[in-house]
């Protein structure tokens, strides 16, 4: 009889080993500083990087500097930039760890956080509170004020995005039971009905087509700080409820059955786990467009470069998302302010085409 | 209550003070520096909010042509410190810094203009998204969104009141008035053919004047029976040849030298109409008058006149 | 969970079940008692792999019931449940990437305690299922590099992990060649004796149930028509009767009893 405390063999469980937890995270988390300093030093009008380090030294972290930069060089680099960066590596991290979700609950490579509805139910909202004030005139007044720091765009959105993965799940369950093919279909045939109202909206949209488009291809010009509180405590919520419920995720790679097998509430689960992926997705869609390929390439490279455990592809999927999609919007900005999801568009196609030819297995998860 | 007051002060000056003359730019900074102590100042701009200035504007960003236009015209060019990279008058606003390229305002570059006052463009031209970072960062900005001539006459002195010039505006919409008047006058009498003016042709799809559009009150100014579309100005060609306008007027051919008579008549469907049997399509070089809501907007008015009404102008 | 009389640990009473208007199980009942290793046989669509998840709990019966514990299957919670019964199942799609020893921990997760890490006891009791199920020396492989049987082995150990009372077997054999079904049948009735399981394997081959199963019990049209130890259950009536082919009894030197298909 063997003690516990002593096993003959080290087999080595437990998830990965602490240096290598150590190791993939700090690279992440160095990566974020570097990009956040590049990407808030860097923009169309020249703030040396001295007076930026001194002014996110003073406004951050309190430090008692002596005011040697103008009042616009301030205001650029901590009420333009900071903010900007931040919500791109917030929607970064969200689509990144949504993403992952998606990838387990559905089991396909494919997936990404807009599949099931997301993206169509948010964009039919977003639309019509760019819309609203055109067709509704009493509303144009109001539009321009936020409610709670947050504007009629981001609210529809937000709601849009969540309703409708509510309603494709609840018609895509039959006896209690959801497959993900019907769901995956459900959702396909959801978002076509979705998009074509989308385009109708498009269609009469007269001078708010630029307005529009930039939503739809998905933008960072917008961001502050009041929409940065607004979607922060959700995704933060949504990965810590999530994080917590990495074993789950793990089990759901075996299929259905296995995984009830292993004690897990297959159809319960597969509900809070999309409620939670979802929740992070309409979260940041609503502040930000929708941005593509993000959330469907960042955690495919890296279940391929550091393996499926969702102990480790959780976290590391939000800390390289979140400097993946810095580093495309500092792309989009010097580029002369074009909508980000056309860079991460131009950029993450071509490399995941190349992922897929070089792979030498199916990147099945 | 005591901005009325000093307006109504103002109202009676003769036009034939305010032409811009190199004089005239002396007097105008002293009726400036006069009218500074009437801030803080209270404004409405034309979406009804109200916009509070702090003390006389020294550093302008505009966010359109037609803006720029109208500050120009109140003699404050000098001030602007921000422009798109469309405008190009008057010519010395080239030299300023351009924060609107491709028409994409650079908020970067507003903010590092150090503005104290913004004017923006209504109806989506400066995004909602901008606005909304205007307000957080406290740069008051006025949205000019005129609808109609009048429209054009209240920016004029919405602005004018905004930059302490308010004897300026006012004469100069005074001016403004009487030529627009005189226009009316001559064609008022003529028979009334209907218009149909091109604004774009772009895959099939037609863009004219907007039902209850500027462009459309405009043409009906100018002593033309608008043919409108929908709101957007999007027109069917069923509708338009049902429609059947005596003229066809062609904004795009400003821009397109390919947009020719001769080219209307060859597009399917639109050989019938009257206004192309009777050869009475025309190019309308000065579109950019016509269509920007600017201080030269009469001149606008009487290109269009004249392309109605030839023979009430001597042609 | 209190019953006035003794139940078994598995209890199957008067099972009905349907998929659509297909009826698959009508009135199957079956007593299983601790320690034993029963075999499920019939042919295909009789019913077999549908008891079985019935019991695992996966399906829920349209009438009757399956009693683990004397408690309703259905009644337990799935964790719970998942403490003491264990699925070997036909076939798994393993997850791409993973190691040996990191799956088969993954049969801890009903006995997880630590939100991240894994206990003292759960190290012990994977070790102890590698070992067990002879797949100790794969730990450090990776899943996507191994043979067939190496792993069947490694599900067996990740079943044995959850240090289940109730293993099930559905056609574990099905995808295995011959030498790789009799090492694992082997290591499943080793297994029982040393850890005192009691299994349930659904099996298609006869031969192999007769001579690995203590008992058996033989499904057809919905129904167990006979339960019993394999020399009184498998006569050539009943086989003949049920599968639709005529076998032979032979005996070898040591007094064994085997059964031998008769070629049509």
């Amino acid at each position: 009889m063997r003690t516990a405390a002593a096993p003959a063999i080290r087999v080595g469980i437990g998830g990965p080993s602490l240096t290598r937890a150590a190791l993939v995270l700090g690279v992440g988390a160095l990566l974020l500083a570097i990009v956040l300093v590049a990407a808030v030093a860097l923009g169309s009008v020249g703030v040396s990087l001295d007076d930026t380090a001194r002014i996110l030294g003073r406004r951050l972290l309190g430090l008692p500097l002596a005011q040697t930069w103008s009042p616009s060089a301030e205001t650029i680099i901590f009420d333009l930039r900071l903010p900007r960066v931040l919500t791109a590596m917030l929607v970064g991290a969200g689509l990144g760890s949504a993403g992952t979700v998606f990838q387990a609950v559905l089991r396909n490579p494919m997936a990404d956080p807009y599949l099931i509805g997301t993206a169509a139910g948010a964009s039919l909202g977003a639309i019509t509170g760019i819309l609203a004030p055109m067709l509704l005139p009493t509303l144009a007044i109001g539009a321009g004020t936020a409610w709670l720091g947050i504007g009629l765009v981001q609210v529809l959105a937000f709601s849009g995005g969540l309703l409708t993965v509510m309603l494709v799940y609840s018609v895509a369950r039959r006896g209690g039971t959801v497959h993900v093919v019907t769901l995956l279909l459900t959702g396909y045939a959801v978002s076509s009905i979705l998009a074509a109202g989308v385009a109708m909206l498009m269609f009469l949209s007269g001078r708010a087509l630029g307005a529009v488009f930039a939503w739809l291809m998905g933008s960072l010009a917008g961001a502050s700080w009041t929409s940065l509180a607004f979607a922060t405590p959700l995704v933060l919520l949504s990965f810590v409820l999530l994080m917590a419920r990495w074993r789950r995720l793990n089990l759901l790679l075996l299929g259905d059955g296995a995984a009830a097998h292993l004690g897990v509430d297959v159809e319960r689960e597969k509900l809070v786990l999309t409620g939670l992926a979802t929740l992070a997705t309409s979260a940041v869609v609503a502040i930000s467009g929708t941005i593509g390929f993000v959330g469907l390439v960042v955690p495919h490279v890296l279940r391929l470069a550091i393996g499926p455990d969702h102990r480790l592809l959780l976290p590391s999927s939000v800390l390289f998302g979140a400097s993946l999609l810095a580093l495309a919007d500092l792309g989009a900005r010097l580029a002369g302010g074009i909508p980000v999801g056309i860079v991460t568009a131009l950029i993450g196609a071509p490399f995941f085409l190349w992922l897929l030819r070089r792979a030498r297995t199916p990147l099945m998860p | 209550m005591l901005l009325g007051l000093l307006l109504a002060a103002c109202q009676p000056a003769p036009p034939s003070s305010i032409s811009p003359t190199a004089t005239d730019r002396v007097s105008a900074s002293a009726t400036r520096s006069a009218a500074a102590s009437a801030y803080p100042l209270s404004l409405t701009d034309d979406v009804g909010r109200t916009v509070s200035l702090a003390s006389e504007p020294r550093r302008i960003v505009s966010l359109a042509p037609s803006n720029t236009e109208i500050v120009c015209a109140l003699d404050a060019c000098d001030e602007l410190v921000g422009v798109t990279d469309f405008d190009a008058y008057p010519a010395q606003v080239t030299d300023i810094p351009k924060v609107v390229v491709q028409a994409v305002p650079d908020v970067e570059k507003i903010v590092a203009a150090m503005p104290d006052l913004v004017l923006a463009a209504g109806n989506h031209q400066t995004p909602q998204g901008v606005l909304d970072q205007f307000d957080q960062l406290k740069i008051p900005y006025l949205i000019l969104y005129p609808d109609s001539l009048e429209g054009i006459y209240a920016d004029i002195e919405l602005v004018g009141r905004a930059l302490g010039a308010t004897e300026q505006a006012t004469s100069l919409g005074a001016e403004m008035r009487t030529d627009a008047q005189a226009i009316e006058d001559r064609v008022a009498n003529a028979a009334r053919p209907s218009v149909f003016y091109e604004v774009s042709v772009y895959q099939g799809v037609i863009y004219g004047a907007g039902r209850d559009s500027f462009l459309a009150s405009m043409i009906e100014l100018a002593g033309g029976k608008p043919v409108v579309g929908d709101a957007t100005g999007v027109i069917q060609l069923e509708d338009l040849v049902a429609a059947d306008p005596d003229l066809i007027l062609l904004g795009d051919a400003a821009y397109d030298p390919s947009v020719t008579a001769m080219s209307v008549a060859a597009r399917s469907g639109w050989g019938q109409m009257t206004a192309v049997t009777q050869q009475a399509v025309k190019p309308m070089p000065d579109d950019l008058i016509i269509t920007r809501p600017g201080p030269r907007i009469i001149g606008g008015l009487k290109a269009l006149a004249k392309a109605i009404h030839p023979e009430s102008f001597g042609g | 969970m209190s019953t006035p009389r003794r139940d078994a640990l598995l209890a199957v009473d008067g099972v009905h079940f349907d998929y659509g208007r297909r009826s698959v199980l009508r009135g199957a009942a079956l007593r299983v008692e601790r320690g034993e290793l029963v075999a499920l046989l019939g042919t295909n669509g009789s019913g077999k792999t549908t008891l079985l998840r019935l019991i695992a709990g996966t399906l829920t019966p349209d009438a009757g019931e399956v009693r683990f514990h004397g408690r309703a299957v259905v009644e337990w919670r799935r964790a719970a449940l998942a403490r003491h019964v264990a699925v070997l199942p036909q076939r798994l799609e393993l997850p791409s990437g993973f190691h040996v020893a990191e799956l088969v921990e993954m049969g801890r997760a009903p006995h997880a305690t630590r939100l991240f890490g894994a206990s003292a006891a759960d190290e012990v009791a994977v070790e102890r299922a590698l070992i067990d199920a002879d797949a100790l020396e794969l730990a450090h492989r990776s899943i996507d590099e191994l043979s067939g049987g190496e792993r069947q082995r490694v599900l067996v150990a990740m079943a044995l992990a959850q240090e289940p009372e109730l293993l099930l077997l559905d056609e574990p054999t099905l995808h295995l060649d011959v030498a790789h079904q009799l090492a694992l049948l082997t290591t499943i009735g080793r297994l029982r004796r040393v850890r005192n399981l009691t299994v349930v394997a659904v099996l298609h081959d006869l031969g192999m149930a007769a001579a690995f199963a203590p008992r058996v019990a033989v499904l057809d049209q919905g129904r167990v028509v006979g339960e019993g130890s394999p020399a009184t259950v498998l006569t050539p009536a009943l086989v003949r009767r049920v599968f639709g082919v005529e076998i032979d009894e032979a005996r070898t030197a040591d007094g064994q009893r085997h059964l031998v298909l008769r070629p049509g």
